[in-house]
């Protein structure tokens, strides 16, 4: 069997690689060990947050599968920072744990290009040195010339209960994969371990649920997917509560049974997802912990305990469970678990998440050691895109720093490589004011629509919305407004009156006067139906339009550098005048720029002058002789 | 960063140099330094074999080309990186004088070294990463200070002094924006959100720090030029007096800058270790001019920028009207600086001071002084430094900002840090606000050097001779 492209692995990573494979036209197999677990959240049942939000709505603006699988199962929806500024609003929302993977699922197989097919895949086949397809357990071989691995947590996956009891399994239920992780390590490909965790859930009916704060979800109509607007189930409420001394007291006194602390586990783990027992170590003055009570869907009664990962055995996770508030009679239904597996530092990869030292691989995911779904589904998406390309004899696209938090990502991961596991930041983003929840449509739907990524109806889609941004920029620009229709309502809110007719931008520009509130029922003006994205876009635009420039400014001085390419094939390890330790460095992450070679920790800038004269000499002769003409 | 240099620079950067390190003319001893990767060789084909590191060896040196021996020489081979240019670095002491160390050089240069280009060897220390942009300022400072006030400051900035308040600084700007961004990218957190009290500690001890290290810039920025002291008065009325006894009395430290400019002449004088840069008119009359046709005499390019003004008035001689309105449009500031009233030539008639007028002139410090004398010389020293340096005296091992591309820096800085406070006075949200902390750290970062454009370096590093 013969295809373009071959994923390995339906977890948030796969279904994105092989979803946006399928879509540029590359016929597209995708491998995994069972079907029916395509898009499973392994860890918590809910998708966004600060930054990872962001990456969710840009992997939907390029035509991705994670956007419409939340809206679709969203329980619960809220949009985060909401006190802040519009730049770092984050929509977050829990899903049905059960029904998101079917709604992947379902997307994956209205692609036309694209095949499922059950079955763990055994080995790569290899080539002349390249990846060539793949041979699967039950003895079947698929041969393509791209193979994306997203293995997960499966490679090697060892789970710990506690200090003794170790179980081999990619996740809870799952077995690892061995085979593919040993034929890896002999192709020469170093592996090396992080772990992570995930907390126990409960039954909900054994709840008091009195000692908890309800936390109702909003909907006021945000939504991740820019291509449809699903309502959503019906919803459900988290409930916060907290786990106090008593909690702490069990965890300091069961330390040496934790596989953390008790010695069985000694890889790295998320220092910003800690475990119960790391919070109890770290910070053993805190008194408190929130813990928040997740719905897993609304057919079950069971809860995600999120706050209280751990790697305790089981009957010590029950007790300090029951030392919790409002759990005292809480039956526990999974215990919480840690995690080791192995990954590959991702520093190797060139930007379009390939691995040069074996062509024809690519590799996306917590294999890259990330954690989160969301940073899983992009690399997912950036190296699906890229795979199907090489495929199909196009240019590679690579995101870049200023156009998207996957630039970010991507760039981070390749270029500086991980200490542990990766999650996105907004911090991580130099321009922070322009990767925003609210522009990712603007800003990589033409990218899409370019790349082909898009179907008839969403290209469709794409042009009305960006109509509907032209629209609302011209509104606002063009709107008058009159003191007697707005003074009154300004001095209700405490704001200065308007002496005279203005423009609605002008008006706009005041901190405490929003769109959403001019236009609200009890609002002063009326206007047009907007678009919510366009909304937000218009107002960051006319509110903070110096801050924006400047950070377009810093993105444009910085672009100078990045367009300068470096290439491919230079011979690092041979560039006699570049320091020892910056020569392996550069030869480990190949930089694609000067600009990339600049990020890479380590590297003086004495490094980068002389790494451009080794180029110099080898690749143009004639600029080579100039050079040694003057010197006499 | 300009990338169309970068080779020429890279080119610069890769090749091994030399140049005699000491000054020229008649000495005991010289001493010719060798940096790059080729220092091993070459030390091999002039006679320098085998050298063991950080060890003084004596040798005879000899010119690759044959020809006999050039000088018996104490060698010293630091390898690098752990050496000052961060590079294989040879330092050959030879015998000094006009001909020996040349010889030794051009052996060197035969051998395969190029001559140094200016203030390359601390260029290479700082792109090798062994001092920073600071420091390889302070190296400069070190060598052409003509104050010993200005050395001690050198001497702290090349052991960090400054770097560390500025690295400080920085820190402080970014755990403020980590506060910042903690309170974004964790919303829902145990902690909770920030307790903005947090954040103005931080601020306010960030803004003391800053306004701190500016509050002494501008004696700083006078310590490396000297504190412009300009001398006035009508003819005759004591000035080329005045000068000449300011300057011979401190003879020993005087440097003289003959054809610096037109209308004056000038001469940097140290007064307990503070320069002061003393213009007068003297002896170029016609050409100085009166200032606005009033007879007064004073170096007219010099007065707008003049830190102190001596103002000279022959003792006993009551101030006219002309006069009167000079000095006071020195005190309002029609010319910057302070003035001082030097009442002349008191040795002439014993007792004039009666027929000084104080009534017009206010508050003005004076002195009465005589050329002769040396009658209130000490006193004039006293409010010479008292005009200049007040601030830097009663300061102890303040490492000080003395260089206008320092000062510059930090105002942007301040001005940024401010702008981060209005935004937030102004309620914009902390995501938009910290735009400016951002820019404020790469201010100080420029000015560590840790992100530096080629234009700045080249500007940096012309400010060196070769061989240092």
């Amino acid at each position: 069997m013969k295809y373009d492209v071959i994923v390995i692995g339906g977890g948030h990573a796969g279904s994105e690689a092989a979803n946006a494979a399928a879509r540029l036209g590359a016929r597209t197999l995708l491998v995994t060990s069972f079907l029916a677990r395509i898009g499973l959240m392994s860890c918590n049942p809910a998708v966004g947050g600060v930054a990872k939000g962001t990456v969710a709505r840009e992997v939907d603006a390029l035509g991705g599968v994670m956007g419409r699988a939340v809206d679709r199962t969203t329980l619960h929806f809220r949009m985060l920072n909401q006190s802040k500024g519009p730049a770092v609003w984050a929509p977050r929302a829990q899903c049905d744990r059960g029904l998101y993977p079917r709604e992947v699922r379902r997307q994956l197989e209205e692609r036309e290009a694209l095949d499922l097919f059950q079955a763990t895949v055994e080995a790569l086949l290899i080539e002349d040195g390249r990846v060539a397809g793949v041979v699967t357990s039950d003895g079947s071989t698929f041969r393509a010339r791209a193979v994306v691995l997203t293995a997960g947590t499966f490679l090697r996956g060892t789970i710990h209960l506690g200090p003794r009891t170790r179980i081999d399994a990619g996740r809870a239920g799952d077995p690892p994969t061995i085979r593919l992780a040993e034929q890896l390590e002999q192709l020469g490909l170093q592996a090396e371990r992080f772990k992570t965790g995930t907390p126990p859930r409960i039954d909900g009916r054994t709840v008091d649920y009195s000692r908890f704060e309800r936390q109702d979800g909003q909907d006021d109509g945000a939504r991740f997917s820019h291509w449809e607007n699903a309502g959503g189930l019906p919803p459900l409420p988290c409930w916060i509560g907290s786990a106090g001394p008593e909690v702490k007291a069990i965890v300091e006194q069961n330390l040496e049974s934790s596989a953390l602390y008790g010695g069985a586990i000694s890889s790295l783990g998320p220092r910003y997802c800690p475990s119960i027992e790391d919070k109890v170590v770290k910070f053993p003055d805190a008194e408190r912990h929130q813990v928040f009570l997740e719905p897993e869907g609304l057919e079950t009664t069971e809860l995600y305990v999120n706050g209280l990962s751990t790697s305790l055995p089981p009957d010590v996770q029950r007790a300090f469970l029951q030392a919790v508030p409002g759990l005292e009679s809480a039956h526990m239904t999974q215990p919480g678990y840690a995690i080791e597996y192995d990954y590959f530092s991702p520093d190797r990869l060139n930007s379009t998440l390939a691995l040069p030292d074996l062509p024809g691989l690519w590799l996306a995911g917590q294999v890259n050691g990330t954690t989160g779904y969301e940073e899983a589904a992009g690399q997912g998406v950036v190296a699906g895109i890229n795979a199907a390309l090489f495929t199909l004899g196009r240019d590679a696209w690579v995101p870049a720093r200023d156009e998207a938090f996957l630039g970010v990502l991507v760039d981070d991961l390749v270029t500086r490589g991980v200490d542990e596991p990766y999650r996105l930041f907004t911090s991580r983003a130099e321009f922070r004011l322009i990767l925003r929840q609210d522009n990712c449509l603007w800003r990589l739907g033409p990218v899409a629509e370019r790349l082909g990524l898009l179907t008839d109806n969403e290209r469709e889609s794409l042009e009305h919305h960006l109509q509907q941004l032209e629209r609302t920029r011209r509104w606002v620009s063009e709107t008058r407004v009159r003191p007697e229709e707005l003074n009154g309502w300004l001095n209700l809110r405490g704001g200065a009156a308007i002496p005279e007719t203005q423009s609605l931008e002008r008006l706009l520009r005041r901190p405490e006067v929003t769109l959403e509130a001019l236009l609200a029922a009890d609002g002063p003006l009326t206007g047009p139906e907007l678009d919510r994205d366009a909304r937000t876009t218009v107002e960051m635009e006319t509110k903070y339009a110096g801050y924006i420039e400047r950070d377009r400014e810093r993105a444009e001085s910085l672009k100078m550098r990045e367009e300068h390419p470096l290439p491919p094939d230079a011979e690092y390890l041979e560039f006699e005048s570049v320091s020892r330790e910056a020569r392996q460095k550069l030869d480990r992450v190949r930089p694609t720029s000067v600009g990339q070679a600049a990020r890479i920790p380590g590297i003086s800038p004495s490094d980068l002058q002389n790494l451009l004269v080794e180029l110099r000499k080898r690749s143009a002769p004639g600029v080579a002789r100039e050079t040694v003409k003057r010197e006499d | 960063m300009s990338l169309r240099s970068r080779p020429t620079d890279a080119k610069r950067n890769r090749d091994t140099i030399a140049a005699i390190s000491t000054a020229a003319g008649r000495g005991a001893i010289a001493v010719i330094r060798v940096s790059g990767p080729d220092v091993r060789a070459i030390a091999d084909t002039i006679g320098l074999n085998d050298l063991e590191a950080r060890r003084a060896s004596l040798r005879r040196l000899d010119h690759p080309d044959g020809g006999g021996g050039v000088d018996r020489v104490l060698a010293t081979l630091f390898p690098g990186p752990g050496s000052y240019t961060g590079e294989d670095l040879l330092e050959i002491s030879s015998h000094g004088g006009a001909l020996v160390p040349q010889l030794v050089l051009d052996a060197v240069l035969a051998a395969g070294a190029r001559p140094a280009e200016p203030g390359e060897y601390t260029r290479r220390a700082y792109l090798n990463g062994r001092v920073d942009l600071l420091q390889a300022e302070a190296t400069a400072d070190l060598i052409e200070a003509a104050s010993p006030a200005l050395a001690h400051i050198a001497l702290q900035h090349l052991e960090r002094g400054l770097s560390r308040r500025i690295e400080s600084l920085r820190a402080q700007l970014i755990e403020a924006q980590a506060l910042i961004a903690y309170d974004i990218d964790f919303p829902d957190e145990d902690d909770g959100p920030l307790d903005p009290a947090r954040l103005d500690a931080v601020m306010v001890t960030l803004a003391g720090e800053l306004e701190g290290l500016l509050a002494l810039a501008p004696e700083g920025e006078m310590l490396r030029e000297g504190a412009l002291t300009v001398i006035a008065g009508r003819p005759n009325a004591g000035k080329s007096s005045l000068f000449n006894v300011l300057v011979g009395f401190e003879r020993a430290i005087v440097t003289e800058h003959p054809g610096t400019t037109r209308d004056a002449i000038e001469a940097v004088v140290g007064v307990e270790g503070y320069p002061f840069r003393l213009v007068d008119t003297a002896g170029l009359r016609d050409e100085a001019g009166d200032i606005e046709g009033i007879g007064i005499e004073v170096a007219r390019s010099y007065l707008s920028r003049a830190e102190i003004v001596l103002f000279c008035v022959e003792d006993g001689r009551p101030l006219d009207r002309e006069e009167q309105e000079f000095l006071s449009g020195v005190s309002t500031g029609r010319a910057s600086g302070r003035a001082i009233l030097v009442r002349t030539k008191t040795d002439r008639v014993e007792d004039r001071a009666s027929g000084n007028d104080r009534s017009a002139i206010g508050d003005l410090p004076e002195v009465r002084f005589s050329s002769v004398a040396g009658a209130g010389v000490t006193r004039l020293r006293e409010l010479l430094l008292e005009a200049a340096y007040s601030g830097l005296r009663s300061e102890v091992e303040a490492p000080l900002v003395t260089r206008r591309r320092h000062v510059r820096a930090l105002e942007d800085a301040r001005a940024d840090v401010e702008g981060f406070e209005t935004a937030r006075t102004a309620g914009l949200p902390p995501e938009i606000a910290a735009t400016h902390l951002q820019d404020a750290t790469l201010r100080l970062e420029e000015l560590l050097g840790v992100v530096t454009t080629e234009d700045l370096l080249d500007a940096v590093f012309s400010s060196f001779c070769v061989g240092k």
